[in-house]
């Protein structure tokens, strides 16, 4: 991490103890989403951007561009404030009774910035994220139609929901992914793919190196297409050690002949044709 | 007794004619198949019949080659010392290298020339042959298969002949060889492979895979071109027999099939498309009168009758004047063959037939082949009964006789009341007694073997034909081939065809189909269909051929129901014909015999070794298709001026008078100038030779 970051800050793990509320919403993970909100104290910066780890950027886009305070990303049609990817300006100090309110809010703290900045939606348009800053990856969300219109622009790609890019393993010859079957939220492929593509290409070969010759679980496989189709397409004869001649005559003069394979009449037909004018 | 008829080639004056054939300078025809002098199916009867003819047109350059058979040579060969002093060369340095090679002429019409080879005498080279196959083609043998085996004895053989042959030439010889059939492929193969100075040419009768899918309830037809071939053949055991036949049709210069839906089926299961599609012909023998085809057909059916008096004693209720024969022949094949369509359709014919209160009986015979345990008692029995019957007319008839003479010897009017006395009617009574029958006329001739796993007899027992009286549709299965000795039905088959009215034969695989060939030259109409090679030779013909008694079922692009309805109304108009009708139709079908004639058949044959020595040796031959012109063939509607089907002039009730039968006319020159319209020559068939030859200055 220190290789492709500049600064690297250990944050503690601030846990709502809010256990039994968000064990009721599956999601216990949400405890560790308050930690977000420490970015708040990043002071020494002029502007932040909040990336979950669950995003992914297709598009770099320049610090110019970012509108000026806010960002929440802004659901096009639910006009949540998501919190997961704000460019805020930090702010000094992260009130305790912000903390208290937050532990109310069931959705972590989605909750708590929505009440904070309660008048994001209707206040100033502009400090909002427009909507391919924040897309999420799945298709279940009402606006399919809008991931349809916008889908191609999209600039940052949340991964929400329970599966996230690396809870499946990547086969990296055949470039598809392998792994939990599809639960209902199904995610799109391209994106996942993209992700994958990313992770193969730059951030595993440092990963390799700093665990050396350590095996570590990197989750992509390569495979062997060609078995793979092999092993397919021959249904009656496994595939045939390599026989000598001799031995696939008698195995024809036994009525054994491998027609599905090495006997099959396209071969025979090309020893033909080489006497054939 | 037949005669040759005297007159021109065709008296179907709408072929045209045939140009001179192609100057073959000192090219040498061998025709090579399995089945010379050695009869096992259909390919004998082609080779057999066409004989004569190619003997006329290629004289002392004639060989045929095929597998010595000692029963065979002793009845059916003379041997002699070769002719020809290359061959006579060649067969003595293969003989004094281990092989037995005869030579000497078939005894039957044309006399040719015969090569026979003993494979038996050199099986100890079948396993360096073998190796030799593997080693050139990759193509192995089990060693179980005895055919293969054969195959391949007389596939090396034959190439050695061959070779040898071309050596001992004074000068290159031209060299065309006609192979028939996968089993003398081989021969082909290394021919090729060797690089001999031979035209080659591949002829297949069927196709292996063809008739293993068919006999397996597949729907071939509309699925040709989706099998793996290689699959289907290696499941079925016989993939190096397939391999062998597809690589004679790779390896041949020139590749051709018995019928265009053979064509296809070459085309999809041994993917390659043929050349030229050469039909099979018969040898037609005219008579010198112009019908007496129909003097034969009255003789014969009269003892058809004899025989179904005997076997309907006791339930003799219907009137054997109008009664229609119908009947089915071949290999016992029941769905191949489309027996299980045709007991279907005569099904629902009876039942039309008694809807509508007809007085008309059908008798359809099954004549296939299976396996017996003797006749049947009853039907024997019936025979008998018969016979005493007649015996006891007889007797009557002396002494009625005897008397009457009596009476008018002493000049005196014979008093009727008097003439048969006492004794006369207890002979007649006690045969009458005899004629007492409480069972059914059995539907079935011989006591078969495992009778409940029948087909054809499941099928009967399904639909109910059992020839009661009710039913104007009766069945009689003989199954056992015909014979002149036997005692139930003393005639032979050419005989029983002739006697019969109709030939049913709804076959769903039939590659050519001598059967209904064999029909219509003996002017009996059939029924074929369009799946098969006659059926699609007749269409492609003949305008309307239903008018001149050739019924195509149309098999490939209906479903089975919609088949059999089609087959069930032709067999119902055709017996609501009158006899003058049906005497008609039996002229205009024979009629057709010269399209069958191996006289106009054999230009295919020409045509096809032409094309081989043009390939072969392009400096020598040159062989140019001809052109297509206009209107030739038929795939069009048939002109107005055509005389109708015999069925379409038919009053809609069934019952004629005697006096309107009569009016019906048939005028030969009219029916001949009708015979030009109708009948062409398809527009794809090549019918005209080029001779051009280049670069021999001796040539003028």
């Amino acid at each position: 991490m220190v290789l492709v970051y500049d600064e690297v800050r250990l944050v503690d793990v601030l846990d709502s103890g809010d256990a039994a509320h968000l064990a009721m919403m599956k999601r216990p993970d949400l405890g560790v989403t308050f930690t977000k909100l420490h970015c708040w104290t990043l002071t020494e910066y002029s502007k932040c951007v909040f990336m979950d780890a669950d995003t992914l950027m297709s598009y770099l886009r320049g610090k110019s561009s970012l509108p000026h305070q806010i960002p929440a990303g802004l659901i096009a049609s639910t006009l949540v404030c998501s919190s997961s990817v704000p460019p805020t300006r930090p702010m000094g100090n992260f009130s305790p009774p912000a903390q208290r309110m937050a532990a109310l809010m069931a959705s972590g703290d989605q909750g708590v910035l929505n009440s904070f900045f309660s008048n994001w939606a209707t206040a100033d348009i502009s400090k909002h994220l427009p909507f391919i800053y924040n897309l999420s990856s799945i298709a279940i969300y009402t606006y399919l139609p809008a991931f349809k219109q916008y889908g191609h622009d999209a600039k940052v790609v949340h991964f929400l929901g329970k599966l996230k890019p690396w809870d499946y393993s990547y086969d990296t010859t055949s470039k598809t992914l392998k792994g939990q079957s599809q639960d209902s939220s199904d995610m799109h492929p391209n994106f996942m793919l993209q992700w994958w593509e990313l992770f193969f290409s730059s951030v595993l070969p440092l990963m390799k190196e700093e665990y050396g010759d350590q095996p570590f679980h990197s989750g992509c496989t390569e495979s062997d297409i060609h078995a793979d189709v092999a092993q397919m397409h021959i249904s009656h004869h496994p595939p045939p050690p390599q026989l000598s001649s001799q031995e696939r005559k008698q195995k024809w003069e036994q009525g054994q002949a491998d027609y599905m394979g090495m006997d099959s009449f396209e071969n025979i037909e090309k020893k033909l044709d080489s006497f054939l004018k | 007794m037949p005669l040759a008829r005297s007159l021109s080639v065709t008296s179907l004056s709408g072929l045209e004619e045939w140009d001179e054939e192609f100057d073959r300078e000192d090219a040498v025809l061998f025709e090579i198949a399995w089945e010379v002098a050695n009869k096992v199916g259909g390919i004998y009867t082609v080779i057999q019949t066409k004989a004569r003819l190619t003997c006329e047109e290629w004289g002392e350059n004639y060989f045929l080659v095929g597998p010595y058979m000692e029963s065979n040579v002793r009845t059916q060969v003379e041997l002699i010392e070769p002719c020809n002093a290359a061959l006579r060369r060649t067969i003595d340095k293969m003989n004094s290298s281990g092989c037995k090679v005869y030579f000497g002429r078939w005894l039957i019409e044309g006399s040719p020339y015969v090569i026979l080879l003993d494979v038996g005498f050199t099986a100890w080279s079948l396993d360096r042959w073998k190796s030799e196959l593997w080693e050139n083609c990759s193509i192995g043998v089990p060693w179980f298969d005895r055919e293969a085996n054969d195959a391949i004895l007389f596939g090396f053989l034959t190439a050695w002949l061959l070779g040898e042959y071309a050596a001992q030439c004074d000068e290159p010889p031209h060299i065309v060889a006609h192979f028939h059939e996968w089993l003398a492929g081989l021969g082909l193969v290394l021919c090729r492979q060797r690089q001999l100075p031979v035209a080659t040419i591949f002829t297949t009768h069927a196709t292996l895979l063809g008739r293993y899918l068919c006999a397996g309830n597949v729907d071939f037809y509309n699925n040709l071109a989706e099998f793996n071939v290689d699959k289907e053949a290696g499941d079925r055991q016989i993939y190096h027999r397939y391999c062998l036949e597809r690589a004679a049709a790779r390896c041949a210069h020139v590749f051709t099939t018995v019928s265009q839906i053979t064509a296809i089926e070459a085309e999809h299961l041994l993917r390659r498309k043929p050349d030229i599609v050469t039909p099979n012909g018969l040898n037609v023998k005219k008579f010198s009168a112009m019908h007496e085809f129909q003097n034969l057909h009255a003789q014969s059916k009269a003892r058809i009758q004899e025989f179904v008096r005997g076997h309907f004693y006791g339930h003799l209720d219907f009137n054997l004047d109008k009664t229609v024969f119908l009947f089915i022949a071949g290999r016992y094949e029941f769905s191949n063959k489309g027996a299980d369509i045709f007991l279907e359709a005569l099904a629902r014919l009876n039942y039309l037939l008694r809807v509508n209160h007809s007085d008309v009986t059908v008798i359809a015979f099954f004549i296939m082949p299976a396996r017996t345990n003797n006749f049947n008692v009853e039907t024997l029995k019936g025979q008998a009964v018969r016979k005493q019957l007649w015996d006891t007319a007889q007797t009557v008839k002396e002494r009625f006789g005897k008397k009457l003479y009596e009476s008018l010897l002493v000049g005196q009017l014979p008093d009727v009341s008097k003439m048969l006395d006492k004794e006369d009617f207890t002979m007649m009574k006690r045969a009458i007694f005899a004629t007492q029958r409480q069972c059914l006329p059995p539907v079935c001739t011989h006591n078969m073997l495992e009778d409940s796993s029948d087909p054809i007899l499941n099928c009967i027992r399904r639909i109910g034909l059992f020839n009661s009286a009710q039913d104007r549709v009766k069945v009689i299965f003989h199954p056992e081939f015909l014979s002149s000795t036997s005692p139930l039905l003393p005639m032979d088959y050419e005989e029983f065809v002739r006697g019969c009215h109709l030939g049913v034969f709804p076959s769903y695989y039939e590659p050519w189909g001598y059967t209904p060939a064999e029909c219509t030259v003996m002017g009996i109409p059939s029924v074929s269909t369009n799946l098969s090679g006659f059926g699609c030779f007749m269409e492609e013909h003949i305008a309307d051929p239903s008018a001149y008694g050739i019924y195509i079922l149309d098999r490939r692009y209906r479903g089975v129901d919609e088949s059999c309805n089609q087959l069930t109304s032709f067999l119902f108009q055709f017996c609501q014909q009158s006899r003058r009708q049906r005497i008609i139709q039996r002229n205009r079908t024979e009629r057709l015999s010269d399209l069958l004639d191996w006289r106009y058949l054999g230009r295919y044959y020409v045509s096809a070794r032409h094309m081989a020595l043009a390939k072969a040796f392009p400096d020598t031959y040159i062989y140019e298709p001809h052109e297509p012109t206009s209107a030739t063939g038929f795939r069009y509607p048939r002109p107005a001026s055509v005389p109708p089907s015999p069925a379409h002039s038919l009053h809609s009730s069934p019952h004629h008078s005697e006096a309107e039968d009569e009016e019906e006319p048939y005028d030969e020159d009219l029916e001949a100038e009708k015979d030009r319209v109708n009948i062409r020559q398809p527009v794809s068939i090549p019918n005209r030779n080029k001779n051009q030859t280049v670069g021999l200055p001796e040539k003028n």
